[in-house]
């Protein structure tokens, strides 16, 4: 069963967006740990101690928060565990997200769509083919 | 959003007949039995000649960046035509009362302002209010988690102390509502329910005793049905909170409740897509506010049976696909809230899902309500749709479930304990869930989302950027760091000290924290000592 944390980058609060995609996963076959608010370097630890197969970021904040997540996990050397994310992300975040191979999913996504995505992200990753 | 296709029911799943007729209507509206606007129990509206004798008011979330960004933006609304204004804050440093040199901050310095204006002490809420007349203006300082409040209220009653204005003159609601922050939008760090508990029945006896025109803690429903409670489960969970402040004021035994009452009988609630049902709620909730006060209080003054309403629109209605579209939900979702009979208006900004409003958007959330006002004749004639069959049928069953709801909490043991142990928060999830099933399956229909589809950025909107968190963070470090190298440094830390010795003891916090302000406390110290005393509350995971 693959393992997936959804964690928030920012301290907006909301959890709605991020309850229902967790359930979505869970109901597919995930193993959803939900981290709640985190830091880069909780989220690295994390990585590490869970041997996480996928990474689902809601960035309710600033798209920079995001990146530095990214930067800190590539730091740590976990940067080959596929991470994708959602929330109210301006095109331009969605962009930059992109670059640094994060497939984004704005409000209004379909829950099918995500959940293949994760499926998809989680086979591609060559520690889960093992 | 409406169920189509071959079932037709209301969001709360009330069966929706084809049309209603008399035989619908329940008894009790019968034959002059609902009363007349004005008159108790208030289902027909809350005030005889409403809109006539007084408009709702126009009142907007507001906020982002530096203090000086909150005042202008202040400005542009007002001058727009807004009649009340609010001061919203950034969530991360001021609802969690953190210092922006806090290392949760320092992480995440980019979303700085983002969601409203940041903060660092009571000089900054000066800024804020530069050339605001507070003596005159309706006001909502503050986004109003219990544990900000005493802060954000302590910040604007101080201000207007240093103008010389009486606190008794002012006008307006500190909110302090517990469905924000122990059921849809946990923080990071807050203070236990009980001590939130304690805080808003110290604002309510403060209040009381001082502020004839203020509502300190103002419950928002608005905030339940965003995070997935239903209409019946909204008002009846309103009201569960609001038996909580009111038994909690009557048990410590300062007033009576004929005084205190009228601190917590305003409310918010929120008007959704859901045009019949949310009109009937707004009815029905005034309905059950005034028959509880009557039956179970005791209340006679028939006055002080009104419940008086602020309608949020659905922010979670609002999409991120074609914003422009939303200019016309909100349009339809503040029609509902003036077919309600609310007192008080905010409608979401058709870039909701994107962003805080840009000003443009601002203006448009005024305009609608403005054009409501002025030119269609809503406002001429109170309750307009009492007596539909229809209306009817729908305020009596969604009172009756309410009523259900209410009870179903009462027995497992208030509202507070229902937050406590995750019923609620489940009850809020499985609202979530169903929803975002029923869109995925098209059952619930959403235009240019999962109905009519097109891909054409003419229909593109521009997230608001605002002021960058970089620059909001590296301002509010120079205003922290200005406020702690030109502070009498004993002074402050005696008003910690009294603060932390009265978060210790019964006495009310209120005074304390009014004293911290105006030594120059920062917010992250007044946050620290709240946190040192009270502890910190882990919300529920059984949700899940």
């Amino acid at each position: 069963m693959p393992r997936v944390l959804i964690a928030k980058t920012s301290l907006d609060g909301h959890w709605r967006g991020v309850n229902v995609v967790a359930r979505a996963l869970r109901d597919a076959g995930f193993e959803v740990i939900l981290g709640g608010e985190m830091l880069a370097s909780d989220i690295a630890a994390m990585a590490e101690q869970e041997d996480l197969d996928l990474i689902g970021l809601n960035v309710g904040g600033r798209v920079e928060v995001a990146e530095r997540i990214i930067a800190t996990l590539s730091d740590a050397g976990l940067g080959d565990i596929p991470v994708f994310a959602g929330g109210t992300l301006p095109s331009s975040g969605i962009e930059r997200l992109a670059q640094l191979n994060v497939q984004c999913f704005p409000p209004g996504s379909s829950m099918k769509e995500i959940v293949s995505a994760a499926v998809k992200l989680t086979q591609d990753d060559p520690l889960n083919k093992a | 959003m409406v169920l189509h296709e071959d079932i037709w029911e209301t969001s709360s799943g009330i069966p929706l007949k084809p049309v209603y007729t008399d035989a619908d209507v329940p008894d009790s509206s019968h034959h002059g039995l609902l009363g007349q606007p004005g008159e108790a129990p208030f289902v027909r509206g809350a005030y005889p000649e409403m809109y006539r004798s007084k408009l709702w008011r126009i009142f907007q979330l507001s906020g982002f960046g530096d203090p000086n960004d909150m005042n202008q933006r202040l400005k542009f609304l007002l001058d727009a035509g807004e009649t009340g204004i609010i001061v919203k804050h950034d969530r991360m440093t001021d609802d969690h009362l953190y210092d922006v040199d806090h290392p949760e901050i320092m992480e995440r310095r980019e979303d700085v302002g983002l969601t409203g204006t940041v903060t660092v002490g009571l000089r900054d809420y000066e800024k804020i209010l530069e050339d605001i007349p507070i003596e005159s203006v309706y006001c909502k300082p503050g986004g109003g988690v219990p544990q900000s409040a005493p802060y954000t209220q302590a910040c604007y009653w101080s201000v207007a102390e240093k103008r010389g204005i009486p606190l008794k003159a002012l006008s307006g609601t500190g909110q302090s509502d517990f469905f924000l922050t122990y059921l849809g939008c946990p923080m990071r760090e807050q203070i236990p329910p009980e001590a939130a508990l304690r805080f808003n029945l110290d604002l309510i006896d403060w209040c009381t005793e001082r502020m004839p025109k203020w509502v300190p803690v103002s419950i928002a429903g608005y905030n339940g049905a965003d995070s997935g409670l239903n209409a019946y489960q909204e008002l009846g969970s309103v009201f569960a909170n609001a038996i909580e402040y009111i038994d909690g004021a009557l048990a410590r035994g300062n007033h009576p409740v004929e005084d205190f009452i009228h601190g917590i009988g305003g409310v918010n609630f929120r008007t959704s897509m859901d045009i019949f049902e949310d009109i009937a709620k707004l009815r029905a909730a005034r309905k059950i506010w005034s028959d509880l006060l009557q039956s179970r209080y005791g209340i006679s003054d028939e006055k002080k049976l009104r419940l008086r309403i602020h309608v949020v629109t659905a922010g979670s209605s609002m999409t991120y696909q074609e914003p422009f579209n939303n200019i016309v939900r909100g349009t339809v979702m503040a029609l509902v809230a003036a077919l309600g009979g609310t007192q008080s208006l905010g409608v979401s900004g058709y870039d909701e899902a994107l962003s805080i409003p840009s000003d443009h958007a601002h203006l448009m959330s005024i305009r609608i309500q403005q054009i409501l006002q002025e030119e269609t004749n809503l406002t001429a004639v109170a309750d307009p749709l009492g007596g539909s069959f229809l209306i009817e049928n729908l305020t009596d069953e969604l009172e009756r479930r309410s009523l259900e709801f209410l009870e179903e909490i009462e027995n497992r043991g208030g509202f507070i304990a229902s937050i406590a142990d995750g019923w609620l928060m489940r009850k809020a999830e499985e609202g979530n869930s169903k929803l975002a099933g029923d869109i995925e399956t098209g059952k619930r229909r959403v235009v240019g989302v999962n109905v009519h589809p097109i891909d054409d950025s003419i229909l593109e909107v521009e997230a608001f950027e605002g002021r960058s968190g970089q620059q909001s963070w590296e301002n509010a470090m120079e205003r922290l760091t200005e406020l702690r190298h030109t502070r009498s440094e004993t002074g402050t830390k005696r008003s910690l000290d009294d603060l932390c010795r009265t978060l210790d003891s019964n006495d009310n916090l209120v005074p304390a924290v009014m004293k911290a302000v105006q030594a120059d406390a920062s917010i992250g110290e007044i946050g620290h000592s709240f946190r040192k005393v009270l502890g910190n509350w882990t919300p529920p995971s059984n949700f899940f």
